[in-house]
């Protein structure tokens, strides 16, 4: 693997990493996840670029129009979250404990 | 030229590393926007510009953007930043965690000093992403559907979540 690849994979890495450990904001749990879409978006459009197939080109596309999706639904649950909860942290959203 | 690239790629990961070291959300987000600025440009120094111009429109011109002012709802009365100590000790056993990755992978060989990029590979008027997105329109037109469908879809289904209990009236948060 080229040194390029390898930063991809790390940054996906640490921002999953980043995403499993404990914070106190949701809106830091979702940034993790929009830093996971945009290392996937790179490693995904690396593809059309070293074997020179123009359709592969399509797949990052594609996938930021999922993405923009997703961080939506994130962003709707946030502002439920700050609604019923008050804010947005993540040791307030605790009522299914016993 | 290439040492420039590695040095793009270089700052990918440091601003993936700033978004995972958990700041205030005020902070995270200019993590967030060092790396995608740094990827734009690395897929512009490959010769992909349409990628790249779709990265920065969509990406951090759109969902970042949302992002920024969503921040608000996550206000700390003292943010803290890099110098904090307890962000300086995410960032400390996160770069420990990439630095042993790295060691670790050059002596099992896993990667390799080299930096691969293709540039164009010939005199076309073309490039090859105007052509591969304009597949969107022809070939891929039942993806292009799948893809709006899905838009419109989030587009409700965001609406249902923030309705919130009153059905229908819009709160100031």
């Amino acid at each position: 693997m080229s040194l390029l690849h390898m930063s991809f994979y790390s940054a996906f890495a640490l921002s999953s990493l980043g995403l499993a450990f404990h914070r106190t904001h949701l809106i830091s749990a979702l940034l993790c996840l929009e830093s996971m879409m945009l290392a996937m978006y790179m490693s995904l459009s690396s593809w059309p670029i070293e074997n020179q197939a123009a359709s592969f080109t399509l797949m990052p596309v594609f996938m930021l129009t999922f993405s923009a999706c997703e961080a939506g639904t994130g962003l709707a649950m946030l502002v439920a979250s700050t609604r019923t909860h008050g804010s947005d942290h993540l040791h307030n959203l605790n009522i299914l404990q016993c | 030229m290439a040492y420039f690239v590695l040095f793009l790629g270089l700052c990918f990961v440091l601003g993936g590393l700033a978004v995972a070291s958990n700041p205030s959300p005020y902070y995270g987000v200019i993590g967030l926007v060092v790396g995608s600025v740094v990827g734009c440009g690395w897929l512009l120094s490959l010769g992909v510009s349409f990628v790249s111009l779709v990265l920065f429109m969509v990406y951090l011109g759109g969902m970042l953007v949302v992002f920024v002012y969503s921040v608000s709802l996550a206000a700390d009365p003292f943010p803290e930043a890099w110098g904090d100590r307890r962000v300086l000790m995410y960032v400390v056993g996160f770069l420990l965690v990439f630095v042993v990755g790295v060691v670790v992978g050059g002596i099992v060989e896993c990667w390799k000093f080299e930096v691969v990029t293709v540039d164009g590979g010939g005199m076309f008027s073309v490039r090859l992403d105007f052509s591969g997105v304009a597949m969107f329109y022809s070939s891929g037109a039942g993806m292009f559907l799948v893809a709006g469908w899905g838009l419109l879809l989030t587009l409700f289904v965001v609406l249902e979540l923030v309705r919130g209990l009153s059905r229908g009236a819009i709160r100031a948060v």
